[in-house]
């Protein structure tokens, strides 16, 4: 009765459908992949050296972050690789060095591992990074200025920065086709509409964002920016513009969709990115940014939890008084 | 194990295994020379036991651990008990296990035989607990039993278990029996089968009340069968002789056929074994019998750090012994190979939202499961369902973290059961 193997004893259950955090994360950096190398095709390896510093200065930030607070080294999951490129390709390509790594900073430690790392997060972290440098050094995000010495065969204007200037007459400077096909200046990663719909899809496809987000938040763009055009076409461009410039895609697909600071019931979900598209509309037509996908984001992502308050009724609830 | 696929824009549906068209018999397992005996009770090293090592029990004596003992244990076989420990389960429930050296010459108690003619619930209760299928006799002879029904299940609640579904298409003419010595035990005539939606041939079962439940995972949960078929709304907390219709096994409901039939007990307990490879084999085993005498006779290897699971791959448990016995409940065995285990993780939870959309109860189990890690049970309970849970384990199941959720939720039950048990207990001491 007494030499016997020892047996590997848990809980139910005994099985798992074989995902991890890692293979979500590997899946949204494969998924920017397209956007990113199109940046990089476009604006040469100056983008390549932006996105190659953001990843690495983001995963530094959490190991060092993780070996100060004596927590295990996580990079390994690639939590802060995403954060990193997410950061990395919101950034134009010729952002200095040190911008990079004091956003990622940003990113990391203030926007997430403040607040307990990975899963903590009240806001997107990249978004986070991003508006503070936007707040802090509003010329690095001058897109002209940026790319003051690029040759272009297209019209080398920041779409939503010369609609600020000069009014919507501007927006036929810019054919949708081109606008999608990422013949505009702009971020690294946030140029190329085709490129960020198809990261969407595969990811939406793959079931590691949800889809209910990103639709709500594309069809509150097209509709708010749709009733603004048609009471005063004259001020307000069309809806077109907006979704296929700025980061309106890439905040639709990558940023509203950040797991821990998005709401995950049915409504909520619609609620959260409808208002997002809604709020961005408004920042932009009313506000003086000329791009307000950021500071939309992170006001939803401030309304998360409440509105994520708003569920289902649980299984036999309300029958509890026949229990008694 | 079934993985993720790639395209995965709704929830992975998981379908139930349905028993092979044309089953074998199972092979039977020799009673061992040495058996081991489970009694629901703690050993109390303050009380002198009325039963004691070298005492000579025959097959079908109950085996009490103290004068004033309620809880018993039948003897499958006549032998001499050589050791009396006690024995830790689940969530440190503390039983006591008897080893029993069997006899040559089996001596078989006769007691219940004078009430075979005369089914009554109480002489059930009295002698028949612990019968393959484990009837739940005890609730039913409860006098404040609520059941105005019962329900027969043949449908088993695992994915890959089949034993329910094996017994029901294998003795489904004796299913009419069935129901009727149930309506005399317990006066109760609202009797239905619960039956496998696929399940052909149902010439058996005329004149019955049928249920038939499909594949999908879950739908064969008692509270799911309950909400769809019956219209009884399911009570978040409420569960044994509270609520109004009692489940019994098709194996238990047949057991006793057997045994009103016989004028004694049987012990031969239909298992389902799976082995590393999946492939399926099914025993009859007497009650008691250590399970590594049924996976010596099969030929099922084991190896350190694998996991002998009893029940299904999302619902059982995990035996940390090969000398756990035969239980009346035991249904399925399966050996899952060291390799094949997935590691839970202490990450937190990343809010992916898998879960919630998975919950057939709606639980919003990201909420819950930051107030259940905190240890926070009254709240999980108060604001986010806990109870509303019917412990189907997906939510483990689809866990991007991997958090052992599905853990946390019964640990979660059970420590407030257990501060409701002591706050009665304290009452009832005042």
């Amino acid at each position: 009765m007494f030499k016997q193997n020892k047996f590997t004893v848990s809980h139910a259950p005994f099985w798992h459908d074989g995902d991890s955090i890692k293979a979500m994360n590997l899946n949204i950096m494969a998924a920017a992949l397209p956007a990113t190398l199109f940046g990089v095709f476009q604006f040469g390896m100056a983008a390549l050296g932006v996105i190659c510093l953001s990843i690495s200065s983001a995963m530094a930030w959490e190991a060092l972050f993780n070996f100060v607070s004596k927590r295990p080294i996580a990079i390994h999951d690639y939590n802060a690789a995403v954060i990193g490129m997410m950061f990395g390709m919101m950034l134009p390509p010729t952002i200095t060095w040190w911008a990079v790594i004091t956003g990622t900073f940003v990113a990391v430690i203030v926007g997430q591992q403040i607040f307990g790392g990975i899963g903590g997060n009240p806001f997107n972290p990249a978004a986070i990074g991003v508006s503070i440098l936007l707040l802090s050094w509003k010329n690095l995000f001058d897109f002209d200025a940026a790319l003051l010495n690029y040759q272009f065969d297209f019209t080398a204007l920041a779409p939503l920065a010369a609609l600020k200037h000069q009014g919507p007459g501007v927006v036929e400077l810019f054919p949708i086709s081109s606008l999608v096909m990422g013949n505009q200046i702009g971020s690294i990663g946030s140029v190329f509409g085709a490129g960020i719909i198809l990261g969407g899809l595969y990811l939406i496809i793959r079931g590691y964002i949800r889809w209910e987000i990103s639709l709500a938040y594309i069809l509150g763009i097209i509709v708010t920016a749709w009733i603004f055009n048609i009471t005063d076409p004259s001020k307000y461009a069309n809806p077109m513009f907006h979704l296929f410039t700025g980061y309106t895609l890439f905040g639709a697909f990558f940023l509203a969709t950040e797991s821990s600071s998005s709401p995950v019931n049915l409504i909520p979900m619609f609620i959260y990115g409808a208002m997002g598209g809604f709020l961005t509309i408004l920042i932009r037509n009313i506000g003086s940014y000329p791009d307000g996908t950021l500071y939309a984001i992170l006001f939803i992502n401030l309304l998360n939890p409440l509105i994520d308050k708003i569920r289902p009724k649980a299984f036999g609830k309300g029958y509890e008084q026949c229990a008694k | 194990m079934i993985k993720r696929s790639f395209i995965r824009l709704t929830e992975p549906k998981l379908k139930c295994d349905l028993v092979e068209p044309d089953p074998k018999e199972p092979e039977a397992i020799p009673i061992p020379p040495r058996m081991i005996l489970l009694l629901n009770e703690p050993l109390d090293s303050q009380r002198e036991s009325i039963i004691k090592k070298g005492d000579m029990v025959k097959r079908g004596e109950r085996i009490f651990l103290y004068k004033e003992s309620q809880e018993y244990v039948t003897s499958p076989v006549s032998g001499t008990i050589t050791a009396i420990a006690p024995f830790t389960g689940n969530f440190g429930k503390v039983a006591t296990y008897f080893v029993l050296e069997t006899n040559t010459k089996q001596d078989i108690e006769h007691s219940f035989a004078e009430f075979a003619a005369n089914p009554g619930i109480e002489n059930a209760d009295r002698y028949l607990r612990g019968i393959p299928g484990d009837p739940p006799l005890k609730q039913l002879a409860d006098p404040e039993n609520r059941y105005n029904r019962i329900m027969i299940t043949g449908v088993d609640d695992d994915l890959m278990c089949t034993t329910r579904q094996y017994v029901l298409t294998r003795f489904r003419e004796k299913i009419s029996k069935a129901v009727a010595l149930l309506k005399q035990l317990t006066g109760i005539n609202d009797i239905s089968i619960v039956i496998p939606a696929t399940m052909a041939n149902l010439s058996a079962f005329n004149g019955m009340n049928l249920v038939r439940v499909t594949s999908d995972y879950i739908s064969s949960l008692p509270p799911m069968i309950m909400d769809k078929h019956l219209g009884t709304p399911f009570v978040p907390g409420k569960a044994g002789k509270d609520l109004d219709v009692c489940f019994i096994s098709v194996e238990a409901a047949l057991s006793l056929v057997r045994v009103y039939e016989d004028k004694q007990p049987v012990y031969d307990k239909v298992i389902t074994i799976i082995d590393k490879t999946g492939k399926r084999s099914r025993v009859t085993a007497t009650i008691g019998t250590p399970i590594h005498r049924i996976l010596t006779q099969l030929g099922v290897e084991t190896a350190e750090q694998d996991r002998i699971i009893i029940g299904g791959p999302l619902r059982g448990i995990a035996a940390y012994t090969l000398y756990h016995p035969v239980m009346p409940d035991m249904d399925t065995l399966i050996v899952q190979a060291r390799g094949e285990i997935p590691r839970v993780s202490d990450y937190p939870c990343i809010n992916c939202g898998k879960c919630v959309k998975i919950c057939p109860s709606k639980v919003p189990v990201n909420l819950l499961v930051r107030y259940l890690e905190a240890g926070l049970y009254q709240e999980a309970a108060d604001s986010f369902d806990l109870f509303s849970c019917i412990e189907c384990g997906l939510c483990s199941y689809v866990c991007t973290a991997k958090i052992p959720i599905f853990q946390y939720i019964r640990l979660g039950k059970h420590e407030l059961m257990k501060i409701e048990s002591d706050i009665k207990t304290e009452a009832q001491d005042v």
